[in-house]
């Protein structure tokens, strides 16, 4: 599958190669620090090909596979593009290309201090009044949330009896007074991706921010999550094979044939295998306009849970010798896709939805 | 459940006590363990617990030993670490040799000493010299150093350290050592398999920490945090899964104190300890990926623990215990 794509798969793990050195990977990961240098490099290269969805997931799955913090620091500047693309007005999609082009730095702001998985409840207001919208609460873990130029936000522009009838999404310029982003430090892996908490006082928001039509914003963001999803199982698999790629290269240079570490390595290559079909499977149906979330969770869950599994097993076969920081730095980056877009339980919960209901 | 006494219990609650009122591993991680830590922890006679009361120590029992060790570690694996290195590596390798008199230093918290149980290669010369490189050696700021070649010696400082960040038990230095130093053999046999064998309840202890530590978080977290208008303690999946965690917990801490087969012990403890600590971290969502939540450090020392004193070998040894005859693996 995506085999026709193989020769720009080569360019971009030779860019990752040549550029995420172990040097510079464990510097931006120690010193917490978003690799803007990088960024525009990738742009450059013309990594990135937003016009093309599978371009975009081999290009993630390749740049983690090296070093997920910055594989993921570098094709994040475009997180909730596709919400602009799907759902935005003439002039709002016209921006993307400024998004694109490295002008700006986009972010997606749903999570809030008192719910991640929750978005139906979340708490953030965007109050009409007169022709514009006044926005107040507060945001959390909001990937490229200091760093970003505008953000997708979702917000509660009304009550309804349902709650998720009630929330609408804006594009948020974060120069606006009122916008305050406070970057959290302290994060176990993918260091060198910037992650914030926000708040909003009383900004004013023009109805021309608005995306879409009000009271729409929950079907346009699990919209968004089902296709972001499948970025994330790509993700996940770049990490596992990382992994993998230091189990092998540790067992071939040192000669281990115990029949103990031969299990584990058909364990986990078949993990992976898994999780590469799942992926790219549900990407065939996602990228041809017929999405199907349940397979895209499948492969999201799994995928995280086989970057999880390859990266301890590394650091398990691996033993005292992973106790460098290029073995334990896949470890710590791996543990994040199981929590963000959708913790496994969430997961879960969608796929058995979809299966009971028959789709 | 166990056979705790209530000197015991009355120990358990002395240490609970010094962690709550002096313990704050978020700093400790950030500043390391200092000299006025140590000075605590040797007051307090852990430094030395299983180090004679000629040189300064507790001299307890096994069982005061791992209640410490366990106590410690739900609040600072990184502490409970420097302990079991102290009075389960080194003290094993220096007493009743020239060295043991140095043990009052130590329980004393004046000088650090280390313990190289990695598989670093070394060369000896008939000058009392030794070079080579140590590789990822915790507490590398010591006074002396053992290692282990053909026979068991002891490195003299002072080294020549490169320091390094690393992931687990931040709060001990952590680095490689340039070795060319002097030299002294304590014992004419390599003794780190009987050493780290000897230790394997000490582990289990720290382990048993870990494990406790973590859940305690998860379980409050699930007490207080709602998602869909309802606690998450109230989610069967996760109810079931920590109520599992909970039970191999207590397994764990039953046979642990009432002394059941040290392999079986260990083993037990390793096939837990990460499993337990990830799901601790995954309960807690997106905060349990941060370290203000104090959650993610159980996760990262756990799968260091096992990294380094369970592998293969381990894996090995335990099945020569249960055929009990040396088995011809292929």
């Amino acid at each position: 599958m995506f085999e026709e794509y193989n020769d720009y798969r080569k360019t971009i793990r030779d860019f990752a190669l040549k550029e995420f050195t172990d040097g510079v990977a464990a510097k931006y990961d120690r010193d917490e620090e978003y690799p803007d240098d990088l960024r525009k490099k990738s742009l450059s290269l013309g990594i990135i090909d937003m016009q093309n969805p599978a371009k975009i997931l081999i290009a993630i799955e390749e740049l983690c596979r090296i070093d997920a913090g910055l594989g993921i620091s570098v094709t994040t500047p475009y997180f909730g593009a596709e919400v602009l693309m799907l759902f935005g007005n003439d002039e709002q999609r016209e921006f993307l290309n400024d998004v694109y082009s490295g002008k700006y730095i986009l972010g997606l702001g749903v999570t809030e201090p008192s719910g991640g998985s929750d978005v139906a409840h979340i708490k953030t207001t965007a109050t009409k009044k007169g022709d514009k919208y006044i926005l107040n609460g507060s945001k959390m873990f909001i990937t490229n949330g200091a760093i970003a130029d505008y953000l997708v936000v979702l917000a509660r522009t009304s009550n309804e009896e349902k709650p998720h009838h009630g929330l609408s999404t804006f594009l948020l310029n974060t120069k606006l007074n009122g916008f305050k982003a406070n970057k959290l430090e302290g994060k176990l892996g993918v260091r060198a991706t910037n992650t914030a908490e926000l708040t909003f006082n009383n900004i004013e928001l023009s109805k021309d921010d608005l995306i879409g039509e009000e009271g729409k914003g929950f079907y346009y963001i699990m919209t968004f999550f089902n296709i972001s999803r499948i970025y994330v199982a790509a993700q996940a698999l770049g990490i596992a094979e990382g992994a993998f790629d230091k189990i092998l290269n540790y067992v071939k240079s040192n000669e281990i044939k115990d029949e103990n570490t031969m299990f584990g390595i058909a364990d986990i290559s078949t993990r992976i295998e898994a999780s590469k079909e799942l992926t790219y499977n549900a990407a065939s149906y996602l990228f041809k306009f017929e999405p199907r979330p349940q397979l895209t969770s499948m492969a999201k869950a799994y995928a995280g849970e086989t970057a999880v599994y390859s990266s301890e097993k590394a650091m398990e076969i691996l033993g005292v010798n992973s106790l460098n920081e290029n073995v334990e730095r896949i470890f710590r980056n791996a543990k994040i896709m199981e929590i963000w877009e959708g913790t496994s339980d969430v997961e879960k919960l969608i796929i058995s939805r979809f299966i009971l209901k028959g789709e | 459940m166990s056979n705790l006494d209530e000197e015991n219990n009355i120990l358990i609650d002395t240490v609970r006590e010094f962690c709550e009122k002096n313990i704050d591993e978020k700093k400790i991680e950030e500043e390391k363990i200092g000299k006025n830590m140590n000075s605590l922890l040797a007051s307090q006679g852990f430094l030395g617990a299983k180090i004679g009361d000629k040189y300064g120590g507790s001299a307890l029992d096994d069982t005061s030993y791992h209640i410490i060790l366990e106590e410690i570690s739900k609040y600072s694996p990184s502490i409970a670490m420097k302990i079991f290195m102290i009075n389960s590596l080194y003290m094993p390798a220096v007493i009743n040799t020239e060295y043991e008199s140095i043990l009052s230093d130590v329980s004393s918290g004046k000088v650090n000493v280390s313990v190289d149980f990695m598989n670093d290669k070394y060369s000896l010369d008939y000058n009392s010299n030794v070079s080579g490189i140590i590789k990822n050696i915790l507490n590398p700021d010591s006074k002396n150093i053992v290692l282990f070649d053909k026979k068991t010696i002891i490195a003299e400082s002072p080294f020549k350290i490169n320091e390094k960040d690393f992931m687990g038990f931040k709060g001990l230095k952590f680095g490689d050592i340039e070795l060319d130093n002097k030299y002294n053999v304590v014992d004419d046999k390599n003794r780190k398999e009987d050493i780290i064998l000897n230790s394997y309840n000490d582990l289990s202890a720290i382990a048993l920490g870990i494990i406790s530590g973590a859940i305690n978080k998860a379980m409050e977290y699930s007490k207080v945090r709602t998602t869909f208008g309802a606690y998450l303690k109230n989610y069967e999946p996760l109810a079931f899964k920590l109520s599992e965690m909970h039970s191999k917990e207590n397994i764990l801490r039953s046979i642990l104190y009432n002394n059941l087969d040290k392999y079986y012990t260990f083993n037990f403890a390793m096939d837990s300890i990460v499993e337990i600590a990830r799901f601790s971290v995954n309960i807690h969502g997106g905060y349990g990926y941060f370290k203000d939540f104090g959650v993610e450090k159980f996760y990262r020392d756990a799968v260091i623990l096992k990294s380094i004193f369970y592998g293969n070998e381990q894996l090995r040894q335990l099945s020569n215990h249960v055929y009990s005859e040396k088995l011809n693996f292929i």
